[in-house]
């Protein structure tokens, strides 16, 4: 056989980027993967825990990046963003430009796998929480950050001994622009509220949920076991104001399965704001011929899942928000595309 | 007594441990509640409850004591046990009826409809001197007790040229086993 020439190009060292650059390299062609962030792993490396089976992403982590170091065809640059790309013929070439430094460099690929990954909706633009005037109102990724804390017992924070958790903080909301369901928030949610009973089983908490979607192998049956077994309290509402009390917060809701107005005392208050693609999502699908939605996703091609434009695919939660799962299939998914290609180029078809 | 609607219930200052409490009496968890309302839809009564079934198991999450033993609710469901034979998690509601009905006796509720408990009382009664239900002394009771001495009157003249009502209070063979349960189980037991 021979030298298998071809050099594809992964956007992003999230779980789905790992994934799809892993499979590429093992198939034995020639993988840059480049990563914004000083160290791979994406948001993968900054959760404490993971559903439905309360693994430990990090171990996860762990062996994305043994198998990465194990793979010679594998070239990771961290720190590293891509700044333009152009079409030459079937090539790509693409500039490349260090985040801190003006570290510069050209390469030039046969394909591009985009997985840019997602940020959270800027929970501040509801006043009526608070996010960003009490210390205490929190967004999901940064309670991961706080459990993480908690979980390696030198944290400065006291352990609270109540939080409350408001889901659809963004999704679903027609007046933030956000009609959309998030559609990982129910379960990670559970999962953090499950993780502070486990914690701290003085603890109260409360989950604020309009209804709780558990689409997927075991999902129903680890949220039903957060409320029956962890004995966190879901209450069926949107929360509609925040109040600073002696120190604590109150929330103000409808508890919408009585029909009336309740309130309940917290330490502490974790946002599951909306997921929406990183920033600059867009300007670097357009660097690709890829295509966006309204809300900036990047867009499929009809028949194919995982394909934005010619030569270009996308995996993880730059096309919508995925789990930790998802983001594996949809990494490998687009290795499998890339393969393919670079298969037929092989062999003089494409 | 109705929720006050003008004050929210403050959900860490209500009685947490009654959930506990109805699980290790009533031997059911409301936690299992999937809020699908399949037991109201099928109540044969909701339509007169001030709380219906959904609600009632509600209202024992959030530990709101008060309201349930004050409820309309507790006296006019008839145990019929419908809610629970619907429930896809079994959730017993009736038995939860069954004990805050008798922890509003024991702590001297009185329900709004204090005929019902009346009746309830004269019922045990009955059963408690002759084994069994006498239903003609239990109506005629009733009605002295309750005031209403012309109440169902033609209707039971008519039931008793049928033979229907036997204006005797008949008694079972052995009065003492009857007498033995209800001292086996502490005062009037309800439903």
């Amino acid at each position: 056989m021979n030298d298998k020439v071809e050099t594809a190009l992964v956007v992003g060292g999230g779980l789905a980027g790992m994934e799809a650059a892993l499979k590429i390299g093992q198939a034995g062609y020639k993988v840059v993967l480049v990563e914004k962030q000083p160290v791979l792993g994406g948001v993968l490396g900054q959760l404490y825990s993971s559903f439905p089976r309360w693994e430990d992403p990090q171990a996860l982590l762990n062996n994305k990046l043994e198998q990465i170091k194990q793979c010679p065809q594998i070239m990771v640059l961290t720190g590293m963003l891509v700044a333009a790309a152009r079409r030459e013929a079937n090539v790509y070439c693409v500039d490349l430009q260090g985040t801190n430094q003006g570290d510069k460099r050209q390469i030039k690929v046969d394909a591009a796998v985009l997985a840019t990954g997602f940020e959270l909706f800027d929970a501040s633009v509801y006043g009526e929480y608070g996010y960003g005037i009490y210390p205490n109102v929190v967004n999901s990724l940064e309670f991961e950050a706080k459990l993480k804390e908690w979980g390696s017992g030198h944290s400065q924070q006291l352990p609270p001994q109540s939080v409350a958790f408001f889901k659809c903080v963004g999704s679903r909301d027609r007046s933030k622009g956000k009609p959309y369901c998030s559609k990982i928030c129910c379960m990670y949610t559970a999962k953090q509220a499950g993780i502070v009973k486990d914690m701290f089983p003085e603890a109260k908490a409360y989950v604020f949920y309009m209804d709780y979607r558990a689409a997927g192998k075991d999902y129903e049956e680890f949220t039903r076991s957060v409320i029956e077994t962890k004995h966190v309290r879901y209450v069926r509402g949107r929360p509609s104001k925040v109040l600073p009390e002696n120190g604590k917060l109150i929330v103000r809701a409808e508890d919408t399965l009585m029909g009336v107005p309740i309130e309940v005392e917290v330490d502490m208050i974790v946002l599951a704001a909306a997921i929406i693609p990183s920033a600059g999502t867009k300007e670097l699908a357009l660097m690709f011929g890829a295509v966006t939605d309204e809300y900036g996703f990047l867009e499929h091609e009809i028949f194919n899942p995982v394909k934005a434009g010619d030569r270009v695919f996308f995996a993880g939660a730059c096309g919508f928000a995925v789990e930790t799962q998802g983001a594996q299939y949809q990494g490998a998914a687009a290795a499998a595309e890339v393969i393919g290609l670079f298969n037929r180029v092989e062999q003089g078809g494409d | 007594m109705p929720v006050d609607f003008y004050k929210p219930m403050r959900l860490n200052e209500m009685n947490s441990s009654l959930q506990q409490e109805i699980k290790e009496a009533c031997d059911t968890d409301v936690e299992l509640c999937l809020e699908c309302g399949k037991c109201t839809g099928g109540c044969s009564n909701a339509h007169i409850f001030d709380y219906t079934p959904r609600k009632i198991v509600q209202l024992v999450k959030m530990g709101a004591e008060e309201t349930l033993m004050n409820m309309d609710a507790l006296w006019t469901c008839v145990s019929c046990q419908l809610c629970v034979d619907r429930c896809p998690s079994q959730i017993n509601i009736p038995r939860i009826m069954d004990y805050m009905r008798e922890k509003a006796y024991h702590q001297g509720v009185k329900a709004r409809r204090s005929n019902v408990q009346l009746f309830h009382e004269l019922m045990l009664d009955s059963i408690k001197k002759t084994g069994k239900v006498a239903e003609t002394p239990l109506l005629i009771k009733y009605n002295l007790s309750t005031k209403q001495y012309m109440k169902d009157a033609d209707l039971g003249r008519r039931m008793f040229f049928k033979g229907k009502l036997n204006p005797f209070s008949p008694r079972v063979k052995d009065i003492n086993q009857v007498r033995r349960l209800f001292t086996r189980t502490p005062v009037h037991k309800e439903g």
